[in-house]
């Protein structure tokens, strides 16, 4: 690390230059009398523009900082009329920006028929330069050479550097988060970029420096980060996703890749969040740098495997160019940049609630499994159905605030300049909708439960289980605990990873591919976003033995009560289906401890699990090395965390079965960056 | 039939690759130190982990005054296990069998532990033997057996892991339970076979970290040509685990004191030190 970075990191860490911006929220209610979308979004933009303020911090070459912490108010009879997070989880194409510059754009709209459309385009543009040169005169000001002297080209012109081609990409981030764009993710980085990476490398410019330069980018991004409206902080979509191959299959892991890898390594920070696109042909050298950055205790890399993903995508439609191009929207939700309007995350699906009101209902009336499995795929027919209601046209997406126009976007969309329409209007190519399938695993572990103890054992009787539930387990104590020692997912017991995939085939038959009435199709995963909470919230006591509002599993994963047995046997447990059928994405998450790196051997180990998982037709991966933080909560709260096993020199225990004193010991010995 | 308590699919500190480590239920030693209680007894032990536990008497209740099946039962936060399985070498194998691709893929194998696995060996070579040309194959041992068995089981696997514990036969008879005779022997057995093998210590403090415990260990090991240790240091967080056996941890060595590890006594007999 230069000194230079250093100095940038520190002043990012102590978080003092957070006070030079403004904590007022401006209300420009009232002020914008705009009626059509776009008449409001650049009314909105102008007067946002003009409030900003050029702030430039310690050794910053990148600037565009946003001058007020949160964004302005803008109300009509007391409804926001430009509301913020819409649209959002979304990839960009920046290279439609980025490679002709923006005056090229610009003639090039000039050219085009006069309507509001694209008017809107070229406002934002106008905007959008206007603003750029009064950031130069500011930077000259202050005696910003470098970036005075960047901005004299970019973003008018195409990068002649990688330096400025990150610059252009700072400014364009900048634009969308002053009008309200969450979420918005850099895509395939090492791609992109990578044109100005080589060409800066072709011209003798030295790895160090092009490497100093990529880490001052990487801390630039991360000085905004807590004025992101996100579910947690740091929950603001800046992922970025690495590597992945070409049509014919050759590596696409470039210099650029590696790079932006150490970056990550050196500076631990939160941002970006990097995915990794592995397949069967990735090197072992690549998974060993993805295990040292899982060893920092970020939670990143996630995983991609395009072994299942890309022919997953292929199966629902996309066409092969463009599934080999995929990328993921903010969290996991396999998406092609700049292809489109995909709202991946528009809605969820509670299995273990379907499974519960199911079995309120049909358990006395089912002779058999089978029966009971048949009344669980109707459950499941009717959510799909009552969700796909809600969402099944442009207007109730509208009302739902989705599928906003947005002239930037559409700028970095492909095929809307062509088309004349927005991104959000159908001007482009893809305008799929995707559904969460949350609780997979308390869903099966539920249905297995019920399997094993009252058809195949037949151990205890239907109405002593229903009376059970209802009372949230009160006074049923030994049957809870019957329940609980049921097979659970994770195990690698077939008993309940078979009813897995009988609900994902459910999910996936009745929802992939039904039309969406905007031109697109449904399309079934495997997440949960922050449903796993607000779900487990809603969901009553479950036969797995899980009680009335705990959480669900997060994602593809073992739920709390589960007892895995190791690493090894949830990846099978959770390998056993074709992923690729329900291929909307959400990772298998698991957490090791931090002893696990304990030494080198560590990070060799957990590089052979990750090729592993892919090996065994795995889609997509997260793997948590345990802070601190989770620690401490799981002290307070042990029932949250019954699986969390932690390595103590020669052995391994549960953290929750160890005494106080070595909980605190472990807290005290063990290392986490934040 | 063997007792197991425990199969661990991650362990990464016993042996090369990603290994299954099964932890055998049993052990003739008593180390003072002893971090896997359970490892002990060869009988199964009904545990309650101390966490969450409401102190409503419940379990001892319905096992009149002792843990029971029934214990396991009433108990309304589920924090009462039976520590300890009976299986056959067959369904071992067949637990083991569906990951044994994993774990070749990886460079691993399946190690096992214990307890000591040389005390059950009926059960311990015919697991062995079962997965002969299957996978690389590990004993973690104590080095406590007769010279036949410990025969029989070097002829069974590509790895050992050995412990060596006290040089002295007095001391280590005070903390282990047991002389060391037949320890030293098959250790000798074992560095002049030309099987791939590693030494452990684990370092307690005061006991067997002593410059003079240390010096002997390492000239017994030189001489016999062997050139790589791996020390564990004790961690305080050995104890954790008595209490849910409803036992107590008592040690005669203040457990708080760091233990001293040495190196440069390995060093100067041509011994490579790692630390785990
Ligand atoms: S029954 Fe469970 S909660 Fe009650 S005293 Fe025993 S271990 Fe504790």
């Amino acid at each position: 690390m230069t000194e230079r970075v250093q100095r940038m990191k520190r002043l990012l860490l102590d978080r003092e230059y957070r006070k030079e911006r403004s904590e007022e929220i401006l209300d420009f209610s009232g002020d914008i009398d705009a009626q059509t979308d776009y008449g409001i979004f650049t009314a909105y933009m102008q007067k946002t523009l003009e409030n900003e303020k050029p702030l430039f911090y310690g050794d910053d070459i990148f600037g565009f900082n946003r001058s007020y912490a949160h964004s302005a108010i803008c109300e009509d009879n007391g409804q926001p009329c430009f509301p913020s997070h819409i649209p959002c989880n979304n990839t960009p194409d920046y290279s439609l920006l980025m490679k002709p510059g923006l005056d090229r754009v610009m003639t090039e709209l000039r050219q085009k028929p006069k309507n509001d459309f694209y008017d809107a385009l070229i406002k934002v543009l106008e905007l959008t330069l206007a603003f750029c040169d009064r950031y130069r005169q500011a930077a000259l000001e202050s005696g910003n050479q470098k970036l005075y002297d960047a901005l004299s080209n970019v973003p008018r012109n195409s990068p002649t550097s990688f330096y400025e081609a990150c610059l252009f990409q700072k400014i364009i981030i900048f634009i969308l988060r002053v009008t309200k764009h969450e979420h918005i993710t850099y895509g395939r980085f090492d791609q992109y970029m990578y044109p100005y990476f080589k060409a800066d490398l072709d011209r003798g410019v030295s790895q160090e420096e092009l490497f100093e330069t990529l880490e001052l980018y990487f801390l630039s991004i991360n000085l905004d980060t807590d004025t992101y409206i996100g579910m947690q902080a740091g929950d603001n979509g800046q992922s970025m996703v690495l590597g992945g191959f070409d049509a014919a299959g050759n590596s696409v892991f470039n210099e650029l890749s590696r790079m932006c890898m150490e970056a990550s390594l050196e500076l631990e920070v939160i941002d970006p969040k990097i995915n990794l696109r592995v397949s069967k042909r990735t090197p072992d050298e690549h998974y060993r740098l993805g295990a040292q950055l899982t060893k920092k205790g970020l939670g990143f890399p996630q995983y991609c495997n395009d072994d299942v993903v890309v022919p997953g995508l292929i199966k629902l439609g996309y066409a092969p160019e463009d599934a080999i191009d995929y990328t993921v929207a903010a969290c996991w939700e396999f998406i092609i940049p700049g292809k489109g309007l995909e709202a991946p995350n528009v809605t969820a699906m509670n299995f273990p609630l379907v499974v519960r009101e199911v079995i309120d209902r049909h358990l006395m009336d089912s002779p058999d499994f089978a029966t009971l499995m048949k009344h669980v795929e109707q459950g499941i027919i009717d959510k799909i159905e009552f969700l796909r209601a809600r969402y099944n046209s442009l207007e109730k997406l509208r009302q739902h605030r989705w599928y906003r126009c947005s002239p930037i976007m559409s700028l970095m969309t492909q095929g809307c300049m062509e088309s004349g329409k927005d991104f959000a209007r159908f001007g482009s190519h893809y305008y799929n909708l995707g559904c969460h399938g949350a609780g997979i695993s308390t869903a099966a572990d539920s249905l297995a439960a019920v399997k094993k103890m009252i058809y195949d054992d037949q151990s205890i009787d239907k109405t002593t289980l229903l009376t059970a539930l209802k009372n949230n387990f009160e006074g049923f104590a030994p049957l809870r605990n019957q329940l609980l020692a049921c097979p659970k997912m994770g195990s690698d017991d077939d008993y309940v990873d078979a009813i897995a995939g009988q609900i994902m085939d459910y999910f996936a038959k009745n929802l992939n591919g039904k039309p969406n009435n905007i031109g697109g199709i449904w399309r079934a995963g495997t997440g949960s976003a922050m449903e796993y909470v607000r779900f487990g919230k809603v969901t009553p006591a479950t036969p797995d033995g899980r009680m009335n509002g705990e959480p669900l599993a997060c994602s593809f994963s073992p739920t709390l009560q589960a007892k895995p047995k190791g690493p090894l046997s949830t990846i099978r447990s959770f390998t056993k289906f074709d992923l690729s059928n329900i291929i909307n994405g959400g990772p298998l998450t698991m957490e090791l401890h931090s002893n696990v790196f304990r030494n080198t051997d560590g990070e060799e180990k957990v590089a052979s699990l990750v090729k592993l998982f892919v090996l065994s037709g795995g889609h997509q991966l997260q793997l948590n090395t345990l802070n601190r933080q989770q620690l401490l909560d799981a002290q307070e709260h042990p029932e949250k965390y019954p699986n969390l096993v932690v390595r103590v020199w020669g052995w391994s225990g549960y953290f929750r079965e160890l005494d106080p004193e070595y909980q605190n010991h472990i807290l005290q010995r063990t290392q986490f960056m934040v | 039939m063997g007792a197991i308590f425990s199969v661990e699919e991650f362990s990464t500190f016993d042996g090369p690759g990603i290994r299954m480590t099964v932890f055998m239920k049993g052990c003739p030693l008593r180390c003072m130190w002893c971090h896997n209680p359970e490892g002990q007894s060869f009988h199964s032990q009904y545990v309650r982990s101390q966490n969450g536990c409401l102190h409503c008497g419940a379990c001892l209740a319905a096992g009149g005054g002792i843990l029971t099946a029934d214990s396991i039962s009433v108990c309304p936060q589920n924090l009462i296990r039976l520590c300890g399985t009976e299986i056959s070498p067959e369904a071992m194998i067949q637990e083991i069998e569906g990951k044994l691709w994993m774990l070749n893929a990886s460079g691993g194998g399946v190690t096992f532990s214990g307890g000591e696995p040389l005390a059950q060996p009926d059960f311990l070579m015919s697991c062995l033997d079962m997965l002969e040309g299957k996978t690389h194959r590990a004993i973690q041992t104590s080095g406590f057996a007769s010279k036949e068995i410990f025969a029989e089981a070097l002829k069974r696997c590509e790895y050992v892991l050995y412990d060596l514990k006290l040089m002295d036969s007095e001391l280590h008879k005070k903390y282990t339970g047991v002389d060391n005779r037949c320890i030293l022997e098959n250790y000798r057995t074992l560095a002049t076979s030309g099987k791939p093998f590693i030494t452990r210590i684990p370092l307690i403090p005061c006991v067997n970290d002593t410059l003079d415990n240390i010096t002997q260990t390492a000239q017994f090991m030189s001489q016999l040509g062997v050139t790589k240790v791996e020390l564990l240091p004790y961690n305080k967080a050995a104890g954790a685990k008595y209490k849910m056996l409803g036992r107590e941890y008592i040690t005669d060595f203040d457990p708080s004191v760091p233990p001293q590890s040495h190196t440069e006594v390995f060093e100067h007999y041509g011994i490579g030190v790692k630390i785990l």
